[in-house]
């Protein structure tokens, strides 16, 4: 079933599933300062975003951190506490479900069990009375477009996850939804079924061209979907913004953590370099924001780390400090090293070979400060890096946060 | 010789026979042979008599009243069951509980206590029914036949119902909403269809079991012949009365549809655990 792309190449691109409407670009929805509770619990706090006309928005949040609630108070299932949902500028908040055109792909797809492919997608369109002959050119258009034309006489439970989730995207577009909201759409199927299905919905979602909103824990799958991605964290929001913002500058540490590893080292603001122990790292740009002496948080990702064993770091990477590998495992695509960080020792120039106090095989090790540090796969005739290993350590991309003692204080 | 040796002879299981032997054994008298008998006596005396007796005016009319007071108990105990399975599955009150419980309680009550507080409600001296004219009784009239029908099989269609609303998936609901339909469209769409197997099936065990229904409306009825005698009340009247064959082809008549009915929900069973497993 999931052997090629199931899409209907673009012949029929006049075809148009988003809301009639002359606006291109601009807001297509928005929340405003959504903020809801559960009996005692807070589930939402403060949250406000917008999506873009075209737009496709993941919200990425452990479960419990308050992502369904807010799909579920954008669809009408749910009332918020306090806060607004605004749809192409109209004010929905006070509208039931069934009077906000938006379109709901439920984690179970929630098909009609009783009605075979073809009554499904037509079922939101009969609903509306609108003429038999009409309907059927519609369905006939999305069974196209979904590929699924051989099976509109089939019965949801004759589909596979991958079919009967193209039926509940077509069975929304039919009525031309203001946004589409997906719920863990990929939550039911098989690691490699996962990774198949999100870029054929992500193809056609550039092909419908309609506003979308996901929910996910995966943020493998947020980085894949996403033109833009919702970090949330125990119901509020903690950074917007593109993948490539989210993943290389991440503005808290939750951030850094939950999208990928991240390494984390303390500091503070010396001149224009953040100074983690006996070592400095210079940092004009990154530690502009900061005052003088100012506690921080070093944040940089395991493969934004350069490693010499000379002092020869390579080009526009920035020496941290010296280190002792303390294993070496392959994983596949890459090597993982930990390496223990020497902090405590004397600063180096620039050119000066590195000298070493950390060792790995004595309880000095101890005073060195671990780290995991990615390598691509060496090639055949490289040296390779080895347990007991001193090694120069640099780094390419790196972010400085505040280091804020008290949770309130953020 | 052991034990052993007599589980297994060269590969020959003798288990399996000596076990469905005994089953059949156990099973056969205690509920063949005594349904058996009924059809052997009916037609003993010759299909002539049989069929006289079953044409008897007296006969006819206590099957009639049998299968229409049953027919108007199970339409009234199906949209009833229905709603209430509706209204107990997707609210949530104080003291739902108690409701779900008073709702099934006739299941546990013997059917003459049934009657007898039906009576004790309705009669000329009841609660309630001595707000009634004379003329306007309810009681020992046809209608008090219904009313004990309901009464005793309310619990049937419900309790059939009520699991799949339970076990239904809210998000098809859901979804029918956010797709725009109203709750009556959602309703009729979409929730009813995932009923029609517990829908069947409840009908069919709320009439199977008022058709046979005699404790109650022996005592409410008046069983009197041609008016309020129904078919469980003519078998037990002839009986007494010494008139084996017309109590007899009777019986014949309701064993047989009991066994109709009853085939009908089992090897319908296949095609309504299809309806659960997709709901």
């Amino acid at each position: 079933m999931i052997a090629k792309m199931a899409l209907a190449p673009d012949t029929d691109q006049h075809v148009s599933w988003a809301p009639d409407r002359e606006q291109r670009s601009g807001v297509a929805a928005s929340v405003r300062g959504l903020s809801k509770r559960f009996k005692k619990a807070r589930v939402l706090e403060d949250v406000s975003f917008d999506v873009a006309e075209g737009e496709s928005l993941v919200l990425l949040g452990a479960s419990g951190s308050g992502k369904t609630t807010i799909l579920r108070i954008i669809a009408g299932l749910e009332q918020p506490e306090t806060g607004r949902v605004i749809l192409h500028g109209k004010d929905v908040t006070d509208l039931p479900a069934r009077e906000r055109g938006v379109g709901v792909i439920f984690q179970a797809y929630a098909l009609f069990p009783r009605m075979t492919v073809e009554k499904n997608i037509g079922f939101g369109l009969r609903i509306r009375r609108r003429p038999r002959k009409e309907r059927t050119k519609i369905v006939n258009d999305l069974l196209k477009l979904v590929q699924l034309e051989e099976h509109r006489k089939k019965y949801p439970w004759q589909l596979s996850g991958g079919q009967q989730q193209r039926v509940a995207i077509a069975r929304t577009l039919a009525y031309k939804p203001q946004v589409l909201l997906f719920d863990e759409p990929f939550g039911a199927l098989d690691a490699q079924t996962r990774v198949h299905l999100r870029r054929e919905i992500r193809a056609l979602l550039r092909q419908v061209k309609v506003p979308s909103v996901f929910i996910t824990h995966d943020q493998e799958e947020a980085l894949e979907l996403g033109d833009r991605i919702a970090v949330l964290n125990d119901g509020h929001l903690e950074q917007i913004g593109t993948p490539d913002e989210v993943y290389n500058h991440p503005q808290t540490e939750f951030v850094a953590t939950f999208l990928g590893a991240a390494n984390l080292l303390l500091g503070v603001i010396t001149g224009n370099s953040v100074e983690i122990g006996s070592a400095g790292l210079p940092a004009a740009k990154e530690t502009a924001r900061f005052r003088e002496g100012q506690s921080v948080k070093l944040v940089f990702r395991p493969e934004d780390v350069c490693l010499s064993k000379d002092a020869n770091l390579p080009e526009g990477c920035r020496r941290l400090a010296n280190g002792v590998i303390e294993e070496v495992s392959f994983v596949g695509a890459y090597e993982r090293l930990n390496i223990r960080l020497d902090l405590t020792h004397r600063r180096q120039f620039q050119n000066e070979a590195p000298s070493y106090q950390v060792t790995i095989n004595t309880p000095e090790r101890m005073t060195g400060v671990p780290i995991i540090v990615t390598q691509p796969k060496p090639e055949p005739n490289a040296t390779r890096y080895k347990a007991g290993d001193r090694v120069a350590v640099g780094l390419t991309s790196f972010s400085v946060l505040p280091n804020y003692t008290l949770a309130r204080q953020r | 010789m052991k034990l052993g040796s007599i589980r297994h002879v060269r590969g020959f299981d003798v288990a399996r026979p000596v076990s469905i032997g005994v089953m059949l054994g156990i099973m056969l008298p205690l509920v063949l042979l005594p349904l058996l008998s009924i059809f052997v006596f009916g037609t003993s005396k010759g299909l002539g008599v049989f069929w006289a007796s079953l044409v008897a005016p007296d006969a006819v009319f206590a099957l009639k009243l049998s299968l229409v007071t049953s027919f108007w108990a199970t339409v009234f105990n199906v949209v009833f069951g229905l709603f209430g399975a509706y209204v107990l599955s997707r609210y949530d009150f104080w003291g739902r509980n108690a409701v779900i419980v008073t709702i099934s309680l006739p299941t546990a009550i013997p059917t003459a206590v049934a009657g007898f507080a039906l009576l004790l409600l309705w009669g000329r001296y009841g609660m309630i029914g001595k707000f009634f004219s004379e003329d306007h009784q309810i009681m020992f009239t046809p209608y008090a036949i219904i009313l004990a029908n309901i009464f005793v099989t309310f619990p049937l269609a419900f309790g059939v119902i009520k699991p799949v609303f339970d076990t239904m998936s809210r998000s098809l609901e859901e979804a029918s909403a956010t797709i725009g339909a109203t709750r009556w469209q959602t309703f009729w769409h979409v929730t009813l269809p995932s009923l029609r197997g517990a829908i069947f099936s409840g009908a069919l065990l709320t009439f199977a079991r008022a058709v046979g229904e005699f404790g109650s409306t022996i005592l409410v009825s008046g069983n009197l012949a041609g008016r309020t005698q129904t078919a469980p009340l003519y078998i037990f009247a002839k009986f007494n009365e010494g008139q084996i064959e017309a109590a007899n082809a009777i019986a014949v008549v309701l064993a047989l549809l009991s066994f109709v009915i009853f085939s009908v929900l089992f090897f319908a069973r296949d095609w309504m655990e299809f309806e659960t497993q997709e709901a």
